[in-house]
């Protein structure tokens, strides 16, 4: 770059004794011509202007994103008569926990929770083997319609669940036409076979590779297996271990942090869904579907009635409130893990 | 493992062919383990190709059935009466809603994607930068990821009216309201004259959707960002590139490739959201009842998504560089 350049002395002056930093600039400067010195004037304001509007860009677009968080804290802890108080903006005036232990209870937060994370955890477990599997199995061998069934994965990523949500409902209504016979048998026998409310709904798509997301999982395993080097295996082969084990003993391994990383958002995503739990759940059986029926919830918490409705603005605070419940695990497992959420996703083949 | 595997295998590697003799001889030792291969090939997707016939076309067919159908629900599943293109002509003709919010979805995804896409690449050059308090920056820019799936989502966008507190939805998060001034307020900064403030105030409520549904597009945009060579950065340091010229000469071409990606991801997560407009004409049509009707809406809105992504696919294709052959 033009900056660098060795600032020879004309006149021998200046190398004995030894200039400030202001007159060296000035000699360089005048060996300049004025393009260049034009590009170093551009680059100095460029150099002082931009990290405040890098700043104020950076703090204003923070402050976009945490404001419902920030939001959420303060309604959660404030009293009913605050919301009504125009001078309150972000500080309660009145310090409560009453709106907070009112939507625990209303949500049943420690029993729902319990259960979400029992499920959503089990469910992403499963879900990530069997799509690893899948996603191998698409990376690394050749066969006869393998272009064809690889478009039925995309296809799972393109298609809304919301278009095959009722023929799911029926299959599981009825247990695949399973059920209506099991119920001339016997109605005990029948009721079991009714998979509606049940968490089987969630295994076994996930078992099967086809729960929530799964098509895009499926994808980024296998973008990820196949840019792994091919030596790994034909190593292995020559060892001679069979394909299952080769997966499990040299590629799984190789591939743990890609694991950890669509575990991290499967577990996200059930945590997150609604729309397939409340298809499959008639009662409010995940924090999600609490959530979504907060209002009937403390309507029957607050007045013993599921009419009752709430003036809205004092409504906010409660619904604020499951909000900061229904993020808190999130935000608590993201703080920690965040290097595997945001590197994962670079490193797991999504890219490139 | 058997013996003779381990030969095959050894045969393998040595494709480059050196004589026509030899390589048809190989050919004839290699085709037993190719098959075997992809037998094993089958063996690892069979559990998803079992799952995906009960679980995804079984279904997929049945709801394609269902929007030729005038379909009723009884006890033992739906039975449904064959009615030809009936469905399909009432979403047109008979459907007060349904243009209506097609064309305000494809409107609205149409003006935003480009948005999306140009904050995003902004955002992943500014925070690939170094700076104090990067780290921090981006685990905010990242934050929405974890939450926007959600029904908090929804809440935090003042959509409860679904609910039936319809009047609640001006009061909740007051994003729908006046962002900026917030802002400004949060800041101490008061009385922004009235034009300046409808101004900022049709731009900040469109931010809100932008920056939340901007993370995981930041995120692959950062990822290509640092996959750029040394070699081409200093090279553009030497010719005393400025940085407006750095970023039109090096940066848009290597992370071009995933441009597509991400116009593609916006493009579908943009229309698979549940909390669109189509969707939701499409899933009240279905708690009415109405599975005939709801799967043709389905199935017309889920052919021009399709269309579209083959259409920007084929367009985008035609001006992505890439570095490898």
């Amino acid at each position: 770059m033009a900056k660098e350049k060795p600032v020879t002395a004309p006149d021998g002056k200046v190398i004995g004794g030894g200039p400030s930093q202001k007159e060296l600039r000035k000699l360089r400067m005048q060996s300049m011509n004025a393009e260049e010195k034009a590009y170093l004037r551009r680059k100095e304001a460029m150099d002082k202007v931009w990290p405040i509007a890098r700043f104020v860009i950076l703090f204003g677009l923070c402050f976009i994103i945490l404001y419902p968080l920030i939001y959420m804290i303060s309604c959660a802890f404030r009293a009913q008569e605050d919301m009504n108080d125009p001078t309150v903006m972000w500080i309660p005036r009145h310090f409560t926990l009453r709106i907070l232990k009112e939507t625990w209870e209303a949500m049943d937060y420690g029993n729902t929770f319990l259960r979400t994370l029992l499920l959503n955890v089990g469910c992403s477990l499963v879900q990530v083997i069997t799509c690893a599997i899948t996603g191998y199995g698409f990376a690394r061998f050749r066969f006869k319609g393998k272009n064809l069934l690889f478009g039925i994965v995309l296809m799972q990523i393109l298609v809304p669940s919301q278009i095959i949500a009722i023929p799911q409902y029926m299959e599981f209504r009825y247990c695949l036409g399973l059920q209506p016979l099991m119920q001339k048998i016997s109605p005990s026998l029948g009721s079991a076979f009714n998979l509606i409310d049940s968490p089987l709904t969630m295994y076994l798509p996930a078992l099967m590779a086809n729960g929530i997301r799964a098509g895009l999982m499926i994808f980024i395993f296998r973008q990820f297996f196949k840019g792994l080097p091919k030596e790994l295996e034909d190593a292995a082969y020559l060892d001679g271990c069979g394909p299952f084990r080769t997966f499990v003993q040299v590629m799984v391994p190789n591939a743990a942090s890609s694991f950890l990383t669509v575990f991290l958002f499967s577990v996200v995503w059930y945590w997150n869904d609604y729309y397939v739990s409340s298809t499959f759940f008639t009662k409010n059986s995940t924090i999600a579907l609490m959530l979504k029926n907060l209002n009937t919830q403390l309507a029957i918490k607050l007045f013993n009635s599921a009419t009752v409705e709430l003036s809205p603005r004092e409504q906010i605070l409660w619904m604020e409130a499951g909000c900061l419940l229904a993020v808190v695990p999130l935000l608590v497992m993201y703080t920690f893990l965040q290097k595997y959420f945001t590197e994962g996703i670079e490193r797991s083949g999504l890219v490139g | 493992m058997s013996e003779t595997e381990v030969k095959d295998v050894q045969t393998e590697p040595a494709a480059p062919a050196k004589s026509k003799k030899a390589k048809k001889e190989k050919r004839m030792v290699k085709m037993p383990y190719e098959r075997r291969k992809a037998l094993y090939g089958y063996g690892f997707i069979a559990l998803w190709l079992v799952g995906t016939v009960i679980w995804f076309l079984y279904p997929l067919f049945n709801s394609l059935m269902y929007s030729f159908m005038d379909v009723t629900p009884e006890v033992g599943g739906p039975q449904g009466e064959w009615v030809g293109l009936k469905n399909y002509a009432y979403v047109f003709g008979g459907d007060q809603y349904y243009s209506r919010y097609l064309a305000s979805v494809l409107w609205e995804t149409t003006w935003k994607t480009p948005l999306i896409l140009i904050f995003s690449l902004f955002i992943a050059v500014i925070l690939n930068q170094k700076f104090k308090g990067r780290t921090f920056a981006r685990a905010v820019f990242f934050l929405p990821v974890i939450i926007a799936t959600g029904p908090v989502y929804n809440i935090i966008n003042g959509d409860i009216s679904r609910t039936g507190a319809s009047s609640a939805g001006q009061f909740s998060t007051m994003f729908s309201t006046d962002l900026m001034g917030e802002l400004f307020q949060f800041l101490g900064i008061y009385g922004l004259s009235d034009h300046m403030q409808t101004y900022v105030e049709t731009i900040s409520n469109n931010i809100f959707g932008i920056v939340w549904n901007a993370g995981i597009q930041i995120l692959i945009f950062l990822a290509a960002l640092q996959n750029i060579p040394v070699s081409a950065k200093e090279a553009a340091q030497m010719e005393g590139a400025t940085a407006w010229e750095y970023f039109w000469k090096i940066t848009l071409p290597y992370v071009s490739p995933m441009i597509l990606a991400c116009l593609i991801f916006t493009v579908i997560d943009s229309f698979t959201a549940p909390d669109n407009l189509v969707m939701g004409r499409v899933l009240s049509m279905q708690s009415d009842w109405q599975y005939g009707y709801a799967a043709a809406m389905a199935w017309v809105y889920f052919a021009i998504v399709l269309a579209a992504v083959g259409l920007i696919t084929w367009i985008m294709n035609h001006f992505i560089y890439y570095e490898v052959d």
